[in-house]
């Protein structure tokens, strides 16, 4: 519910930037676009969430997660069995450009709180050479694309792959 | 709330006055301090001073002042100093342009270790950063870095006195973090059996009112890491009340795992 009120604020700014002259029409779909994308992709996991617990795996999307720190973090989606020790998370990063080692240490050090047995960063376009290099540093799973909805079907054979070989 | 911290001189900016830094080695003779007093007071106003014994059993006095008089120079005042049988040397720096910088110490020293002093809105600034730029990951790493810190002075002070004194006197060493300018610490038993509540007032951590953060994890952290030196168990820590959350003071609860 929150989102969408960040969509209609976005959208409002944007109609008055446009009326006031202040930005031309096409620049202000940008972010208006960037907030679509990103509830479509979290749409997205949450359908994935539905269609794995259907199947008996214990999803969550989003996922709020307390780490070892008693932090709360939140990701796109999670895997925690009954045991409550977490499986699988997985986040995503959403740039018009490279995506920055910066977003991957972001990733990084929630994964280190909650210490998943598995990391998958689903990254749009892709991760510039620096953070690609730090994320197989971490051991994360990347999985890349220009196309943020086919990101999707790609972190669900992931998180299968993983889950039904029986974890690490 | 600036009652009860101490005043210290690593610097001072007093424009249109004559300036001096005064630094006397002392006898270890019985009255050595009082007869220099005695002596440069006479020549100066002092604004902050300092004494503290060296390892060779000698004493340093270092005081900040201002003369009494335009004219008066270092040299004058090094040669009234010298004049007295308590001072072994004495050097004199000049202030410039109304600004006196301590340029005779490198640094700080409590016990063995070695402090180093900056200003506190600057450190509650690195952590709204690392906080921002991580953002709840960020959170947890400063836990994680307090939890360190806490574990490794704890056990550097039981190295120090002992594990039994630190166990008995935790009241007292928790004004050691205080007197450093932490926050007033107040720890007491309970609710938990085996636990306990810390409360801080005046906490550094969120002394900045516009922190972005909404808690105190490096010091939760540090609460925790000290527990765990001194009672050789993990500590659950959680913050009850803090002043980003509008409370008077922090408050953590910590609880054996």
């Amino acid at each position: 519910m929150r989102i969408w009120r960040i969509l209609v604020a976005v959208v409002l700014q944007a109609a008055i930037l446009i009326s006031r002259g202040s930005i031309p029409a096409f620049l202000a779909v940008i972010p208006a676009a960037s907030v679509a994308l990103f509830l479509e992709t979290r749409g997205d996991f949450e359908s994935m969430a539905s269609e794995m617990n259907r199947k008996g795996v214990k999803a969550h999307a989003p996922a709020a997660i307390v780490g070892k720190s008693g932090v709360r973090h939140e990701f796109a989606f999670a895997v925690i069995p009954e045991t409550g020790k977490t499986k699988v998370v997985v986040d995503t990063e959403l740039s018009v450009k490279e995506v920055d080692e910066m977003k991957v240490l972001k990733f990084y050090v929630k994964v280190f709180d909650v210490s998943p047995e598995k990391a998958i960063l689903c990254v749009c376009p892709k991760l510039g050479a620096r953070a690609a290099t730090l994320a197989k540093e971490y051991g994360i799973t990347v999985l890349e694309d220009d196309v943020p909805r086919k990101l999707i079907p790609m972190a669900e054979d992931a998180v299968n792959e993983f889950v039904g070989s029986g974890g690490s | 709330m600036l009652e009860g911290k101490k005043k210290i001189f690593p610097v001072h900016f007093a424009p249109g006055k004559k300036l001096f830094h005064i630094v006397v080695t002392l006898s270890d003779a019985p009255g050595s301090l009082s007869s220099i007093l005695d002596l440069v007071r006479t020549k100066v106003n002092l604004i902050g001073t300092t004494t503290y014994t060296r390892s060779d059993g000698t004493a340093v006095f270092s005081g900040f002042s201002e003369a009494l008089s335009q004219s008066l120079t270092p040299k004058e005042v090094q040669k009234l100093i010298m004049s007295s049988k308590a001072a072994i040397s004495a050097e004199v720096y000049e202030g410039k342009d109304g600004l006196l910088v301590d340029t005779f110490h490198t640094g700080f020293v409590v016990g063995d270790e070695e402090y180093i002093l900056m200003r506190r809105d600057g450190l509650v600034r690195v952590f709204d950063r690392v906080s921002k730029m991580l953002g709840s990951g960020g959170d947890s790493l400063l836990f994680e870095e307090g939890m360190a810190m806490g574990m490794r002075n704890s056990e550097m002070m039981i190295k120090n006195v002992g594990a039994k004194r630190v166990r008995d006197q935790m009241g007292v060493l928790n004004r050691f973090l205080s007197a450093q300018g932490w926050g007033i610490l107040e720890a007491k038993t309970g609710p938990e059996k085996d636990g306990f509540t810390v409360k801080v007032v005046d906490c550094f951590e969120c002394s900045a009112d516009d922190s972005a953060r909404k808690g105190c994890n490096f010091m939760r952290g540090y609460l925790a890491g000290g527990a765990r030196a001194n009672f050789g168990k993990d500590y659950g820590s959680k913050e009850t009340k803090c002043r980003l959350k509008g409370a008077e003071a922090c408050e953590f609860q910590l609880t054996p795992s």
